[in-house]
């Protein structure tokens, strides 16, 4: 637990509202279920009402009083604007409608190239895989098209490679002209999102520098993490806490700690439903 | 006067098992629909109890249906962009089958979410390929050769073709149906309504079948017209545990507790046991999970959103 004046906020609560920020009002944001979704909601519900989620199924504009536990989930169609299909959202996003769209993976290289789909064994051999991850899903169609993607893993050396195992999601290629030259047509990654820092992209060369440091941890801890020579922008600074109503929110949506917890361990139904059920009865009470 | 048959029929009900055993067969190329919820759960069951074999199965993320297909080893090749449980857990027998052959070697043939669903509005409208703005710099058309990078010959940028997708037979699971196979879906749809256009069977289920005079006083609700469709079945909590919109919440802790189990090669095959083969049909696992709390998630979902009819 760290404070934030008489606020006190964990490590993860930290991670929804860095989220959160990245979302301007008014955005379209496609949000990918975990703590994009959570922090997605989040701002809906603080800073950015005018924000429209979309997500994968083929729901557009949901407004939930509840934890999106899915890109399906029924909080996705909850006082939504649209359901539809999932190849007219993912089309709405090729045509440009989408600002913002946030992805996991499991490494990620210096121009933000990411990887959901394999890590390769000794051999090197796709076919072969020392680990199988569940595969693309919407990533690369999120990475190829929406206007900025929000990057977001944990930091570890052998998650930031020099050059990662197998590209899933594109990010600036090979440097500044790489998506270009490929025809790509969404401006690509803005930020990664980790458990230590966050990274912003230098717009000439468009490699990943670091940009501020989370509470408690020193740039020299950042720096030992990635495999490559990081450059540290001049002006790091400590990333900025959440705020009291941020925290409140994101308490209210998971009191369990589903994603900002271990609160999937020994989920009660009864616990299940008293959770959905009193996050709706407080929302509706602070938002009407 | 002639006799109707096939997709001309005007009464098209059948029972979950009948309507599997007709048209999915050993061998066949088969897809089914939702997206993180409105899973085809009940038919994958059915699918494992009938031991069918050798399936090729083309989805964009499927989850019981890709993991436990694979895990039961009815599935021979897989053309997907995804296959796990998001929240509650990972698709650990998709990851056994590549990671180590378990139960068998599965042929993989990989995509992106969209360009599936590009392959399956191409098959839908009869054309042979879809371009696609995605795939463009990733590993993926490195790995698989159907997907084509060329120059668009208007613009002479680059583009990324994607071939037609046309299975034998197609499940999908809406909120409601006629007996003709007029099928209506409250809430989002997946690709359903490609998918059902783009095979050469289609099977709908749903929720609750409904006379047409309801389905004709709601007409823009309709997603797949019964012309597309050779089977309906009335299969209640299709879904469970993931949840079907404006119907019934998602059952997170069991689906938590299924997922625990599946972890080990022994967890998934017990599981199997119980609540495939034991149970015995889809009414039996509904049995098990009970009604009560089936009810429970209905009645939780109707605080939260309620349907317009």
């Amino acid at each position: 637990m760290t404070e934030n004046g008489n606020v006190a906020y964990n490590l993860s609560e930290l991670l929804v509202a860095a989220s959160a920020r990245e979302i301007k009002d008014g955005d379209v944001v496609f949000a990918g279920v975990g703590i994009p979704s959570l922090g997605a909601t989040v701002a809906k519900l603080t800073h950015a009402p005018n924000m429209i989620m979309a997500m994968e199924s083929g729901s557009i504009g949901p407004q939930p009083y509840r934890l999106v536990l899915g890109i399906g989930d029924n909080a996705c169609v909850e006082n939504s604007i649209c359901t539809t299909s999932l190849w007219r959202v993912f089309s709405d996003q090729q045509r440009g409608f989408f600002d913002v769209g946030m992805i996991g993976g499991a490494q990620v290289d210096k121009y933000g190239n990411m990887n959901s789909t394999v890590i390769f064994g000794d051999d090197g051999d796709y076919y072969t895989p020392s680990a199988r991850l569940p595969g693309s899903g919407g990533a690369n169609d999120i990475a190829s098209s929406a206007g900025r993607t929000i990057l977001a893993l944990p930091l570890q050396k052998r998650r930031f490679m020099e050059r990662v195992d197998y590209i899933t999601s594109p990010g600036y290629i090979d440097g500044k002209g790489g998506r270009e030259r490929l025809s790509l047509r969404g401006n690509g990654p803005e930020a990664i999102i980790t458990n230590k820092c966050i990274f912003r992209f230098d717009p000439d060369t468009k490699e990943a520098y670091l940009y501020s440091v989370h509470p408690g941890v020193t740039v020299d801890d950042v720096v030992n993490e990635v495999s490559w020579d990081l450059k540290v922008s001049p002006d790091v600074h400590e990333t900025e806490a959440p705020t009291a109503e941020e925290v409140r929110i994101t308490r209210i949506l998971d009191p369990h700690g589903i994603y900002t917890g271990n609160g999937l361990n020994n989920l009660s139904f009864e616990g299940y439903q008293a959770m959905l059920e009193e996050s709706l009865i407080a929302l509706r009470m602070l938002f009407g | 006067m002639a006799e109707v048959t096939g997709r001309k029929k005007k009464d098209k009900r059948m029972q979950l098992g009948e309507a599997i055993q007709e048209f999915v067969k050993d061998g066949c190329t088969v897809t089914f629909s939702g997206m993180g919820g409105g899973q085809c759960v009940a038919h994958t069951y059915e699918v494992i109890r009938q031991g069918i074999k050798d399936l090729t199965l083309i989805g964009d993320s499927p989850c019981e249906s890709g993991d436990m297909l694979i895990g039961a080893g009815a599935v021979r090749r897989a053309e997907l962009a995804w296959c796990s449980y998001a929240v509650a857990g990972l698709g650990y027998n998709y990851r056994r089958a590549i990671e180590e052959k378990i139960p068998h070697p599965i042929e993989l043939e990989e995509y992106s979410n969209y360009s599936i669903g590009m392959r399956f509005l191409a098959g839908s409208m009869n054309l042979p390929f879809m371009p696609v703005r995605s795939l463009l710099g990733s590993d993926l058309p490195k790995y698989n050769k159907n997907i084509k990078v060329i120059d668009d010959p208007y613009s002479g940028e680059k583009i990324a073709l994607v071939p037609a997708a046309c299975p034998d037979v197609s499940i999908v699971h809406v909120s409601r149906a006629d007996q003709s196979g007029n099928a209506q879906m409250i809430g989002f749809s997946s690709n359903a309504e490609n998918l059902a256009r783009a095979a050469k069977h289609t099977i709908v289920t749903c929720e609750e079948i409904v006379g047409a005079d309801e389905i004709r006083s709601h007409p823009n609700l309709t997603i797949i017209p019964e012309y597309a469709v050779d089977a309906v079945v009335e299969v209640p909590f299709a879904s469970h545990p993931w949840n079907m919109p404006y119907a019934y919440a998602y059952d997170l802790p069991f689906h938590t507790v299924q997922l625990a189990a599946f972890k080990t090669r022994e967890g998934f095959l017990d599981w199997l046991d119980e609540y495939c083969f034991e149970a015995g049909s889809w009414e039996g696992y509904l049995r098990k999970v009970g009604y009560e709390r089936l009810h429970t998630l209905q009645r939780l979902e109707s605080r939260f959103t309620r349907a317009p009819y």
